[in-house]
Formats: structure tokens, C-alpha cells, sequence
């Protein structure tokens, strides 16, 4: 018999013959691999539908092969062959009944990108050699419709249970398959977090003390939960110089200090800092809608800041950044942050941001992986900043160091485009001009700053 | 140089072919179909099922009067006008070509007359009475058929030499024929012409008349043949043929033997081959295998991503109806449809006298497949409309996997058997169990009745014939 191709998956017709395992005049036994097939999907071997020996190889590595394209030759079945002599019969006119060869591919296929897990837990079919032999020469027992709709569904009835006599396949069967794989797809998704330490008694190792989750705590959970299995995060570490931005802050502390207690801080001086970067960078600043593939890029910078509280991590949002001064957003910075300590930041104080900066320098954090505050597609994290030694023209100097940890949604934008945004950016704070920290003359600024406020909030409205 | 444009365009207008068209039309597709003869229908309906079936129609009485003597009626000796018979046989050609054609227009399909060649994969160039015309394709579909098989050595170009085409014409019933084949057109043709008067030797190579059928089946049609036909010889093989006069001189080969013979007329039944010839497929991507048949996938797709091939053409059982749904697979496929001939029954009849049905696996092919299965068996001598129709030689048989109990095949043997059949098609089908079968009622007195009586059979509880009841769960 001659084995063909099989139909490999839904929409694929055509594939690469990787590597052949098997030579002319071989021996092979039903389900031995014989070829390895890569298509666009994934990399598949195709197994032998029967005993026999290899008697011509068709194709070699390399070729490309199309569905139903024969692979090898195979002169079947030896142990019929033995069999026969052993009974004497020598009679055997008959052409071989045609024979489709046809291994369950598509399955494999799922098998080998889906792992084992799958196997366990997918609602199979009545096992049984005998029941397989039938199987695979007439198909699982179903009405041609039934058999129609499981084409048309992509289902292989030979994993449906049948509940009538004889195993056959009925309409309520296959809806009841499709149920429990909705059902397992949905718990896999869910169970994830908890399944494991749910089963344990940790009692049994010693005393314990159970805590109830706040419900911040589980937004918290679920939101992370989100964004980590949603969307592939990388982070690109990198190195700002602020020596000279430093200077600046110990500065004008005071100056800011008196204006309105404004504290100056790093997490401030970086935000102004990122607006032009953002602007040439803009897909940092965007959001991707999944279900039409657009990346939606606002052209307002609107930035959350990660608040630590006793709670738990809440992240308001500055509005308009690029509008502010730094003075301005400084003053609303703290406020905010302080809003949000005591938990009474509005639901509109939380919304609308584009892009996050999580500054862990307070605490003496160094280089960590912040994990992206959907659905926005970038979050900037913040290290405490290190007077480091550096190598300048052949010189050791001192230098103070900031580290930064830009992670992205890598489906947005690629790892190239970070680095140059996390090299423009730390470029964009070493260098960062002192006329944008100094406060010129405080009445001019009261003016402005209020006729700003003025503005935002008519835009807003 | 005249070019049409069409979505579909297929060749060969038999019962594969004109259903591709009519039901791509139904589809909403533009089509056009080819046929290199002066009507529609194919071998099937002009050279093949529909006038054999009339034939055997025909002569079906002479045969009921001459059996009808021992029930205490009798006929005179039938008087038969040639000429009258194969009028009547044609004009059921006649019409039925004519309705295909109305069918054809109704749909919209464009019908051109003449020789289709592949030019490429998107054109073919059809030989019309009015020239070469081009049609330019989006899809094909081959559809062209077989045609008998005639080795070299009798190919001597004698019109005494025959092949089911040129029987079927009934030109002359001679006093001796020879047929060599014992396969179905060889038993059917046989009949027809022995009962027409002539004195029929049958010759086959191999150890059985219809190679390939479980024996169990056969053996009613050998009684047939034996006590119908002059002779029936069996391992015998026609080593040559040559003109003698007005007869043909054949030596026959048996175990080593020879044996010269002289016939009026013979009609070679050797089996069929493609109508690949000429068919330009060298200008394609289409592939054949080493006997000439166009190779296909489960979906009817050639190794050329724009042509399909169904029907005879495609190697397999050379069946009508086979043919009719490989050309709904194809046209479906086409049209994005899932579908696929993987999980398709196909039943065959053979319209001897009895005829003789099967679908789905065969005893034969259950063994040689290590299929394990069990045998139950319904003779008709136990059939009361059986007897009532003095037809005891017949027997239906299910052929059941045990663990399931499903019907993997049903056989059947007997007067009417090819309308029997369908019933066992629908429930193989259906993924029907013998339980399924035993538990419908079929009205009495029906042959379809043995059908039922053979599924009580498998669980020892037929009313009609008494085996030890097998306990099962």
C-alpha cells in the first residue's frame, strides 16, 4: 500500500518533510514513525498505519509535500504473510482492500504543542483494541449528519463517547463533548493561582494563621493574574545618570517645599522627562486593541503612579502631565499619593492612564521586573539611585546612578525599540534642564498654574 | 481563437459529471460540462447500467414462463422481435438523456459536444463540431470514465468480437457465445443473451465467478450460470483468438491444457480501464498511478490544486452511484464545504439472476484486515415470501462486531436483493447495531422480513429457524 500524507490540521494542506526515520527494505510496525512533517503550525511525525516494509521511499528530506502526496510504499503485513504459510493457504487474488492512510494527525499535533495535561483531562473515547481495529475501517459509529456537523466543527468523533447501543454517536453526545471542553478551557484558566496550595494542610507542618484576602488585594491578584498571562512581557534594565538632575533637587527642594509644599521628587522630574520620549516613541504610549488588531496611540500622556499602601498597591493617575509644570505636578503628585494612602482616590482619579512609573528608590529597591498595568502596554520602574564609580575619558569619577526597568507588551512594540527608549530617556534625565526645575517668579506661576487648572478641567467636562 | 471564462468546468457528463455540474450549479457556481458523445448520461445510462437493466427486464419473463410450468401454468414459445426490443430499450435511453438535458438548462449549465484536453491547469480546449473552442477554468472536475478493457491479442478488429458496448446494441444473437470474464457484466450480459436463446460459454481466470464476493454470496448465481449456461468454466484462460470464417477460433488454456473452440460471437468482460488517453493530463499537475487511474485524496483532489477527480476515472470500485457522491464530495470541497469519501458506504449490486448486494466490510475483507467480526446468516428457504415466490435462492447475511454489536456489512443474495440492500446501507450509516435491526419491525410477508430474522439470528432468537439461543447481555 502506498501512505500518503495525511490531512494534517484545518487549513493546512502542505508541509516540509523534515526527516525520514525509516530506508527502502525496512521493516515497520503500525504506528512507527516514519516521517517527520513540519508545517506552519508545528512539527509533527506521521506514524505507519500498518505492519509491512518499506519498498520504495517517495520523498526525501526536504521536500515539500502536499496532502494526500504518497510517502512510501509499504508491502503490508509480514505477520499475515507467516501466518498464512503457517495455515497452508496460499490463496490471495483479491486486491488488498483499499486502505486510507490515515493516522489521527491532527491529534498528534495537539498532543505535541498542548503537552500531556490535555490528555488527561480531555473526555476520550471507549478504549479497546478490538473497537480501534473497527474504528479505523469504518469510523466512530455516527448518522452522516452528526458525522457532517463534527467535520464542519473540526471535532474527531473518535474522542466523542457514544451513548447509545454500540457506542453510536448521537447530536446530544457531541454537544455534551463540546460542553466539557468549554468547561475544562474555562477551569484551566481560572484554576490556575490556587489549585495546588488549596489541596494542602500546611497544619500538619506546624501552626498557622489564615488571613482573608481584602478585596483590594484580590483586584490586585486578579489584575496581575490578567496581565501576566495575557500579555509576554519583557524588561529592558538600563542606567540613568542623575548627578547633575540630583543637584537640581536638593536645590529647589526647599523653594518647592515653600511654594504650596510641592515636594520635588525623582518620580516627578522623571515624568517630565518621559513626555518627549513618549512622543517619539509613541507605541510606549498605546493601548492594542485585540479584537480588530488596531494599536490605538493617545496623543495625551496621562501617567499612574504605583502608591505603596497598607493595603496594598494602588496606582492613581496624573492627567496631562505634558501640560504641567513641574512645580504643578509635583504639588499633585504628593496629593495624590497621600489620597490614596488614606484610600479615598476617586474611581476618575484611577482611569484614563497611558503609561505607569513605578519608583521602588524609596525603599532601596534595585533593578526588578514591573509587570504591565493593562491595558496600557509599558511600565517604567523606578531603583533607588547609587553614587557609583564610573569610567569617564580614562577616568574613575563619581557618578549617581538610577536604575530603570522598562518593561512592554511585547506584542506592541519589539526589544530594539526599548533600548532606544530607555537609552533616549536616561540621555533625556542626565541632562535634564535646570530651567524646567527652577521656579522663575512665583506670581507668574500661580497664574499660569491656575489658568492651566482652568483648562483641564473645561477639557474634561 | 474563441475563449469562455467559467468557475467550474467539467468533463465527462456521466453520472459523476452531470451531478458536479447540476449540483455546482445548485451552488451558485457557473458551470460548464463537456461531453465527448452526442448526448448526456455517460456509459451508465447509454452504454451500461440503464440498458443492461432493460435488457435483463425484458428477458426476466421469458425466464419467470419457462419456471412457471412447474406451478401448473404454461406459455407458448415467446416470439421476440429484435428490432421491436431494442427500439423500446433505446427510447428509455432516449428520454432519460432528454430529461438530463432539460435538467441542464434548468440549471443553467452550459453543455458543450465535443473532446475536452488540458491545455493547462486553467484551460481546456474542447473539440466541438464547430471547431476548438477554449474555456478557461477556475476548477475542473474529471468525470470521464472507464471503458471496457480489450487486451491486444482479441483486439482483431471482428464486429464478432464484442465488448458490453457493442452487446448491448443487440445487433445479432447468435447461436454460440463465448463470454470471457465471469465478473458481473459477463454474468449479466450472459443472462440476457442466453435467455435471448443463445447457447453461452463463460470462461474465467480465476477459481470463481465474481472474484472478490464472499462466496456465500456466489454460490446461487454459479447454480445459475451452471444450469443456464452451456458451460461455465472456471482457471481458464483464452490464450488466443483468431477470424475463422464466419466464426472466431479461441484456444482456451486450462491446467496447462489447450482447447480450440469456434464461436458465433464473443463478448470480452475483462474488466475496465480510464479514459485518461488524450486527455492532455501531461499539461497538468495531475498524477496517475501505473494503471493509468487519476490518483485522489479523501476529498476527491488531484495532485493539481485546481482539478478534482471522481468516478471510474479514479480507480476503486467502478460504481454509478459512487461516482454521484464522490462528485457532491468534490463540489462541496470546492465550495468550502467540509466533506470527505473517507467514512462513505458504497453498496454494489450485481443484476444476475439472483442478484447479488453488499455494503460496507465483507467476511473476506473483515479476515484479511484482522477485523474480528461474526458471521450470522439467513437462508431464504426459510423465508415464507421467499417461497411464495419460488425464489429459495437466496440469503442475507449480517456481518456484526461483536464487542459493539454494530453492523459493520450486510450481503445479501436473492430476487430484488438490490432494493434489499439499501436498508442495510442506512443502517451501517447510521452506526446501527444488529439489536437496532432486530427490534424494527418489517412487514410480513416481505423478503425484507429475512433482514430482521438474520439480527434475531445473532442473538439465537430467530422465529423461522431454530439455533441454540446465545445468552448475551
Amino acid at each position: 500500500m502506498d501512505v500518503k500524507v495525511p490531512s494534517l490540521a484545518e487549513n493546512i494542506n502542505s508541509g516540509t518533510i523534515v526527516k525520514i526515520f525509516v530506508a527502502e527494505g525496512e521493516q515497520v510496525q503500525k504506528d512507527q514513525d516514519i516521517v517527520e512533517l513540519e508545517t506552519e503550525k508545528a512539527v509533527a511525525a506521521i506514524p505507519s498505519p500498518v505492519d509491512g516494509k518499506v519498498t520504495k521511499l517517495h520523498v526525501k528530506e526536504g521536500d515539500e509535500v502536499q496532502v494526500g502526496q504518497v510517502l512510501l510504499s509499504l508491502s503490508e503485513a509480514t505477520a499475515r504473510e507467516e501466518k498464512q504459510e503457517g495455515a497452508g493457504e496460499s490463496e490471495r487474488h483479491r486486491e488488498p482492500e483499499k486502505e486510507r492512510a490515515e493516522p489521527p494527525s491532527a491529534d498528534r499535533e495537539k498532543k505535541e504543542t498542548a503537552g500531556s495535561e490535555e490528555e488527561e483531562e480531555e473526555p476520550q473515547a471507549e478504549e479497546g483494541s478490538k473497537a480501534d481495529a473497527a474504528k479505523a475501517a469504518h469510523g466512530p459509529p455516527a448518522s452522516p449528519s452528526v458525522r457532517k456537523l463534527a467535520l464542519q466543527l473540526g471535532i474527531d468523533l473518535a474522542r466523542v463517547r457514544g451513548s447509545e447501543r454500540g457506542g453510536r454517536i448521537t447530536l446530544d453526545d457531541v454537544r455534551v463533548y463540546i460542553e466539557q471542553l468549554q468547561r475544562i478551557a474555562l477551569e484551566r484558566t481560572a484554576k490556575i493561582p490556587t489549585r495546588e496550595t488549596r489541596t494542602l494542610d500546611f497544619a500538619r507542618w506546624g501552626y498557622i494563621h489564615k488571613q482573608p484576602m481584602s478585596s483590594l488585594r484580590k483586584k490586585i491578584s486578579e489584575a496581575m493574574v490578567a496581565s501576566w498571562t495575557s500579555v509576554p512581557h519583557v524588561t529592558q534594565f538600563h542606567e540613568a545618570d542623575i548627578s547633575s538632575p540630583v543637584k537640581f533637587i536638593e536645590k529647589y527642594a526647599s523653594q518647592y517645599e515653600k511654594s504650596g509644599g510641592a515636594r520635588l521628587t525623582l518620580t516627578s522630574l522623571v515624568m517630565k522627562a518621559l513626555v518627549p520620549i513618549l512622543r517619539k516613541y509613541p507605541t510606549f504610549n498605546s493601548s492594542l486593541d485585540e479584537v480588530t488588531g488596531e494599536v490605538i496611540l493617545k496623543d495625551y500622556f496621562h501617567f499612574g503612579v504605583a502608591v505603596d499602601t497598607e493595603q496594598g498597591l494602588i496606582v492613581p493617575v496624573i492627567h496631562d502631565v505634558d501640560k504641567k509644570r513641574l512645580l504643578d505636578l509635583s504639588r499633585e503628585l504628593g496629593e495624590l499619593a497621600e489620597k490614596a494612602r488614606q484610600r479615598k482616590v476617586s474611581l476618575e482619579e484611577l482611569q484614563g492612564g497611558t503609561f505607569t512609573i513605578s519608583n521602588q528608590g524609596g525603599i532601596g529597591g534595585g533593578h526588578f521586573t514591573p509587570i504591565i498595568h493593562t491595558p496600557e502596554v509599558a511600565i517604567l520602574g523606578l531603583g533607588r539611585a547609587e553614587v557609583k564609580p564610573v569610567v569617564r575619558n580614562g577616568k574613575i569619577e563619581e557618578a549617581t546612578l538610577l536604575p530603570l526597568c522598562l518593561s512592554y507588551d511585547h506584542r506592541v512594540t519589539d526589544g530594539a525599540n526599548a533600548a532606544r527608549f530607555v537609552r533616549d530617556l536616561a540621555e533625556e534625565i542626565k541632562n535634564f534642564k535646570e530651567d524646567e526645575v527652577k521656579l522663575d517668579s512665583e506670581e507668574t506661576i500661580r497664574d499660569k498654574e491656575t489658568s492651566e487648572k482652568r483648562q483641564v478641567r473645561k477639557t474634561k467636562k | 481563437m474563441k475563449s469562455a471564462k467559467t468557475e467550474v468546468v467539467v468533463v465527462g457528463a456521466g453520472p459523476g459529471g452531470y451531478t458536479a455540474a447540476f449540483y455546482g450549479a445548485d451552488k451558485g457556481k457557473a458551470v460548464t460540462l463537456v461531453e465527448q458523445d452526442k448526448r448526456l448520461g455517460g456509459v451508465c445510462l447509454n452504454y451500461g447500467c440503464i440498458p443492461s437493466k432493460a435488457l435483463l427486464h425484458a428477458t426476466k419473463l421469458i425466464r419467470e414462463a419457462e419456471e412457471s410450468k412447474i406451478r401448473g401454468i404454461s406459455y407458448g414459445k415467446p416470439q421476440i422481435n429484435l428490432e421491436k426490443l431494442k427500439d423500446w430499450k433505446n427510447s428509455i435511453l432516449e428520454r432519460l438523456s432528454k430529461g438530463l438535458t432539460t435538467l441542464g438548462k434548468t440549471r443553467r449549465v452550459e453543455v458543450l459536444y465535443g473532446r475536452g484536453h488540458f491545455e493547462d491547469s486553467q484551460t481546456l480546449r474542447v473539440e466541438t463540431s464547430e471547431g476548438q473552442k477554449f474555456i478557461q477554468y477556475e476548477k475542473a472536475v474529471i468525470a470521464v470514465g472507464s471503458k471496457p478493457a480489450v487486451p491486444k491479442a482479441f483486439d482483431l478488429g471482428n464486429r464478432r468480437i464484442m465488448t458490453s458496448t457493442e452487446a448491448l446494441e443487440l445487433e445479432e444473437v447468435s447461436k454460440d457465445l463465448l463470454i470471457v470474464g465471469g465478473g458481473y457484466i459477463g454474468l449479466e450480459l450472459g443472462t440476457v443473451y442466453a435467455t435471448l436463446g443463445s447457447s453461452v460459454v463463460l470462461v474465467e481466470a480465476m477459481d470463481s465467478l465474481l472474484p472478490g464476493i464472499d462466496p456465500d454470496l456466489v454460490q446461487y448465481v454459479r447454480r445459475y450460470a451452471e444450469s443456464h449456461f452451456r458451460e461455465v468454466r472456471l482457471k481458464t484462460k483464452v490464450s488466443e483468438m483468431a477470424t475463422s470464417g464466419n466464426q472466431i477460433k479461441v484456444t482456451l488454456e486450462f491446467e496447462g491444457k489447450e482447447k480450440v473452440d469456434y464461436y458465433d460471437q464473443v463478448l470480452v468482460a475483462v474488466g475496465r480501464v480510464p479514459n485518461c488517453q488524450d486527455l492532455g493530463l501531461e499539461n497538468t499537475k495531475v498524477k496517475t498511478d501505473d494503471q493509468g487511474f487519476i490518483q485522489v485524496n479523501e476529498k476527491q483532489q488531484t495532485s493539481d490544486s485546481a482539478i478534482y477527480a471522481i468516478g471510474d476515472v479514479t480507480g476503486g470500485e467502478l460504481l454509478a452511484h459512487r461516482a454521484s457522491k464522490q462528485a457532491r464530495i468534490a463540489i462541496d470541497v470546492m465550495t468550502g464545504e467540509p466533506s470527505t469519501s473517507a467514512d462513505i458506504v458504497v453498496p454494489a449490486v450485481v443484476f444476475t439472476d439472483p442478484e447479488v448486494a453488499w455494503c460496507g466490510l465483507s467476511e473476506a475483507q473483515a479476515a484479511s484486515m484482522g477485523i474480528e467480526v461474526e458471521v450470522v446468516k439467513f437462508p431464504w428457504s426459510a423465508s415464507g415470501r421467499a417461497l411464495t415466490l419460488d425464489r429459495a435462492d437466496g440469503l442475507t447475511k449480517l456481518i456484526v462486531e461483536p464487542q459493539t454489536e454494530r453492523l459493520l456489512g450486510v450481503g445479501i443474495t436473492g430476487c430484488g436483493a438490490g432494493e434489499l440492500i439499501s436498508e442495510g446501507v442506512l443502517a451501517i450509516e447510521l452506526g446501527a447495531t444488529a439489536k437496532d435491526m432486530a427490534e424494527t419491525i418489517h412487514p410480513h410477508p416481505t423478503l425484507s422480513e429475512t433482514l430482521m430474522e438474520c439480527a434475531h439470528l445473532y442473538y439465537g432468537q430467530a422465529t423461522h429457524i431454530s439455533k441454540k439461543a446465545k445468552i448475551r447481555k
